[in-house]
This record gives C-alpha cells, structure tokens and sequence, in this order.
C-alpha cells in the first residue's frame, strides 16, 4: 500500500514537473500572446541590450540625459502607455540610426550593433508595444 | 572704400538673385479632419498653447510670418517646418495607431520639459510660443493624462 502510493506521488510529482519544463520551454512570443501581455525581453535581445543600451539606459547611470529618457532597469514597473511610447520610441531611434549615438560607437566600437541585431531590436521593440498595446 | 561699395552691391546683388532659387514652402491645410484639437475636448489653455506653441511647425495650419519669403531665411523655415510636420504633425493625429500616439506623447513631455520644444530659434521670432516653466509642466501634465487615457 504504501509502496503504491509513494509509486503515485513520485508520478504525480512527475507530471507537474514535465508542466514545468514545458512553461519554461515556451517562447517570449507565446507568453505574451496571452490576454494580458506583459513586458519580456528574450536572451538574444537582452544581451544586445546589454552590450549597447543598458549602459547609459539605468538609474546608476552618470548619463544624465539618457537615463533621464529611459531606465531598463525600471521599465516594468512603468505605466502600461509609458512602456508602449518607450518601445515605440526605442523601434524608432534604433532604426533611423539615431541610438546608439555616434560618441558612444566612437568610445566603444566593439558594442556597436550590428545591422542584425539592430534590425533584431527594432522588431523585438515593434512587436512589444504593439502586444502591449489594447485594442483601438 | 571703392571696394565696400563693390562689395555691397555684389551682396545686394546675391540676394535679389537667391530670390529666385524655388523654395516649395510646405501647404498649408486649415480643416484637418484628423487634427488632435478638432477630434479631442483638450483643456482651453492646452489648446492654445499647442496652437500657439507648436503648431506652426507641427500641424498644416502654420503661419507664414512676412521673412518666411525671402530667402535665405525662407530656406531655414521651410525646412524647419518640414522637419517638425514629418516628425509630428497634430493635423494627423487621429490617424495614427494608440501606438504611435503612446509614443508622440512620451515624446512631447520629454522635449518641452527639456526645453528643447518649442526650438529658441523659433521663439526669438514668436513671442507668444514662448512658454514659462509652469506651462510647460502643465503641458507635460496633459500629455501623461492623455496617454493614459488612450490605455484605460
């Protein structure tokens, strides 16, 4: 009896534990195509975030200017219509070349994007603000 | 003082002649039925200092002032306002996605509390857009309530 139901805890504790793995494996896209879409960065465009915009983009940053437009690190606790004019903003600036600033790509080449990621960043930044985005 | 007197006359002269280099001044539109003022009940005094403020470079209504039409100053204005309608243009606003209207907003509080919106150059010339640190919050003030607004 008490073989069967340690047998029938380890299966059930199996089973939450395969729901486990397969909520992890899920992509960013599939976790906010739920109802209520939240604020997600994946892997590849965190690190591009990274490498060329957390710099000056937080609040320990001594870039006044910057971090007074935009801080990563308290994004999400923005208001939802701050977070959507921020992407859009962030898809607009990278694409016309604006961000990252030339004083900063003549600093610190090696972090400047590349078109790829830069192109990565812009689609991640669009398709954010318009999942954050309710309906018109 | 022979050669100032040649060296006015060729001054005068370049400047009749710059006069003729065609110079497309921007349209001006008055009825734009997707313009932020028309479609929305704005606060009195948010209206006008939007008009008076920002909507000469950013809207179809602008005001051509007497020296817009002669160059080379035409040239500075005309593109100013070209810059200013393409970047942001309230004659438009209504058709745009909540999306870009999240983001034009942002946007406004960022420039005007920076003093960078309305441009110095401008109000040298327009003393009425010049606007004081109160109105300016006030005008940041309303674009936050407006953006949230659009997300309730």
């Amino acid at each position: 009896m008490k073989k069967i139901l340690i047998f029938m805890l380890t299966l059930v504790m199996g089973f939450m534990f395969v729901n486990f793995t397969i909520e992890d494996k899920k992509t960013p896209q599939d976790e906010v195509k739920s109802e209520a879409a939240t604020y997600s960065v994946p892997d590849d465009v965190q690190k591009i975030l990274d490498n060329s915009c957390v710099g000056c983009h937080n609040s320990d940053s001594k870039n006044i200017k910057g971090k007074g437009k935009l801080k990563f690190d308290e994004f999400a606790d923005m208001k939802l219509h701050k977070q959507v004019g921020k992407l859009a903003d962030i898809a607009e600036v990278v694409k016309e070349g604006d961000m990252p600033p030339s004083k900063f790509i003549k600093n610190y080449p090696d972090r400047e994007p590349t078109a790829e990621e830069k192109e990565k960043l812009v689609k991640w930044a669009n398709e954010m603000a318009k999942q954050l985005t309710p309906a018109e | 003082m022979k050669i100032l007197k040649l060296l006015i006359l060729i001054l005068i002269i370049s400047v009749v002649i710059i006069q003729f280099i065609p110079n497309d001044k921007p349209e001006v539109v008055l009825a734009n039925e997707n313009d932020l003022i028309y479609n929305n009940q704005l606060p009195e005094n948010i209206s006008v200092m939007l008009k008076e403020s920002c909507y000469d470079c950013h809207s179809n209504e602008t005001v051509y002032p007497w020296y817009s039409h002669v160059a080379p100053v035409s040239w500075l204005v005309v593109k100013d306002i070209r810059d200013g309608r393409k970047e942001l243009n309230f004659s438009f606003w209504e058709s745009q996605s909540k999306m870009d209207k999240a983001k034009h907003l942002d946007n406004i509080i960022d420039e005007v509390l920076d003093e960078n919106m309305p441009m110095p150059i401008y109000t040298i010339m327009h003393a009425n857009a010049k606007l004081t640190k109160e109105e300016r919050q006030l005008l940041a003030d309303w674009a936050e309530r407006h953006a949230e607004s659009l997300f309730e």
